[in-house]
């Protein structure tokens, strides 16, 4: 896994971990590989690992269980605030970068409207290939 | 926390030249800590006065002890193989290595060897640059301390191996030992590192946690690393 090196590594393994949950590639109740284990897969200092999972647990999104691990919370409605959370970040970012191109508001939803239809014809082509 | 490692008022000489003066260092246990510096900066010199095969004057403790003998107990440090003949076999080097060190674990031994791929009938002198280094890095981590030193294990290495190296080391390192590891070119360890100290102009000019430079400077750790090097104006 390569990381930006700009930035501190444990928002980063955060982020990874927030994006399995939110896709369901970590269902919830599923417990997490060991620290050194996670470590290994991303290839990164292992306090760095039990820093990201410590903020985690402090925030809900983990739950600890002494000597078992930790594991995704069960709270699904908790689940869906940080999908909410994680487009609106992806969101915010889209409505900067437009707006410093002078685009108004209408312009903007116009445009997103725009690209989603063209890029859903796309994919239909894809699919009929 | 405890210390691993103080390092006070070292100063080393060598033909009457300053090599290393006013070292001051404290490092923690359980931690992996990156010593940079440009070749010849004295990374090596520094790792021989820890271990007591160079002599300096100051003090140097590691885990309570001060004294050479006291301190060799305590940390694992393989010095390029040097005393090795090119026509031994890993295998002797190995069994040297147990006979050595009451600490060696054979067990921990040959996971880190299979893990690495290495062959016990191969001779010194037969192995690639690669290969010596992950003898090096499975002979370091075998023995049971509380500080681990290697120098420059990833020079001159081909990707595979040094991933392989790193990921040793993340597996291998136990929790509560401190590994300190120089590099001269260290954006392809920056993510395993927890601290890096910086040697130039013969003594430690910085000692910093990686998480704190990306956050507060904003600054990936080679760039960091560099910007000490050009003019030093910049200070803020």
């Amino acid at each position: 896994m390569e990381f930006d090196d700009k930035v501190p590594i444990y928002l980063q393994i955060k982020q990874v971990i927030y994006h399995e949950m939110v896709t369901g590639k970590l269902k919830p109740g599923e417990q997490l590989p060991a620290v050194r284990q996670l470590a290994l897969d991303l290839t990164v200092n292992v306090n760095t690992v039990q820093r990201a999972l410590g903020t985690m647990i402090a925030e809900g999104f983990l739950v600890s269980q002494r000597g078992r691990g930790n594991f995704v919370t069960e709270d699904q409605p908790k689940i869906a605030t940080l999908k909410q959370q994680l487009v609106q970040e992806q969101l915010a970012t889209v409505y900067h970068e437009l707006h410093a191109l002078n685009l108004s508001d209408d312009e903007i939803i116009t445009s997103v409207q725009r690209y989603v239809q063209q890029r859903g014809n796309q994919d239909d082509s894809h699919l009929n290939d | 926390m405890t210390a691993i490692l103080t390092i006070e008022s070292l100063k080393y000489n060598r033909n009457q030249r300053h090599i290393l003066h006013d070292v001051q260092l404290t490092l923690a246990g359980g931690k992996v800590v990156g010593l940079l510096g440009a070749n010849g900066a004295g990374k090596t010199t520094l790792m021989r006065l820890i271990t007591g095969s160079a002599k300096g004057s100051g003090a140097i403790t590691v885990s309570g002890s001060s004294t050479p003998v006291g301190r060799k107990q305590h940390v694992s440090f393989t010095d390029h193989l040097k005393g090795f003949a090119p026509n031994q076999k890993i295998s002797r080097i190995e069994q040297f290595y147990d006979a050595v060190y009451p600490d060696f674990d054979s067990q921990r031994y040959q996971e880190l060897a299979q893990f690495l791929d290495l062959d016990g009938q191969q001779k010194l002198a037969a192995l690639s640059k690669g290969t010596r280094e992950k003898l090096i890095i499975a002979l370091t981590l075998s023995r049971q301390v509380d500080l681990y030193l290697l120098d420059e294990p990833f020079s001159g290495i081909d990707s595979m191996s040094r991933k392989k190296i790193i990921n040793s080391i993340i597996r291998w390192l136990p929790d509560t030992a401190t590994l300190l590891v120089s590099d001269h070119y260290v954006s392809e360890i920056a993510p395993i590192l927890d601290e890096i100290v910086v040697v130039k102009d013969q003594t430690i000019v910085v000692h910093e946690e990686t998480e704190t430079i990306r956050d507060q400077k904003h600054m990936d750790i080679e760039t960091y690393y560099e910007q000490l090097y050009e003019g030093g104006t910049d200070n803020d």
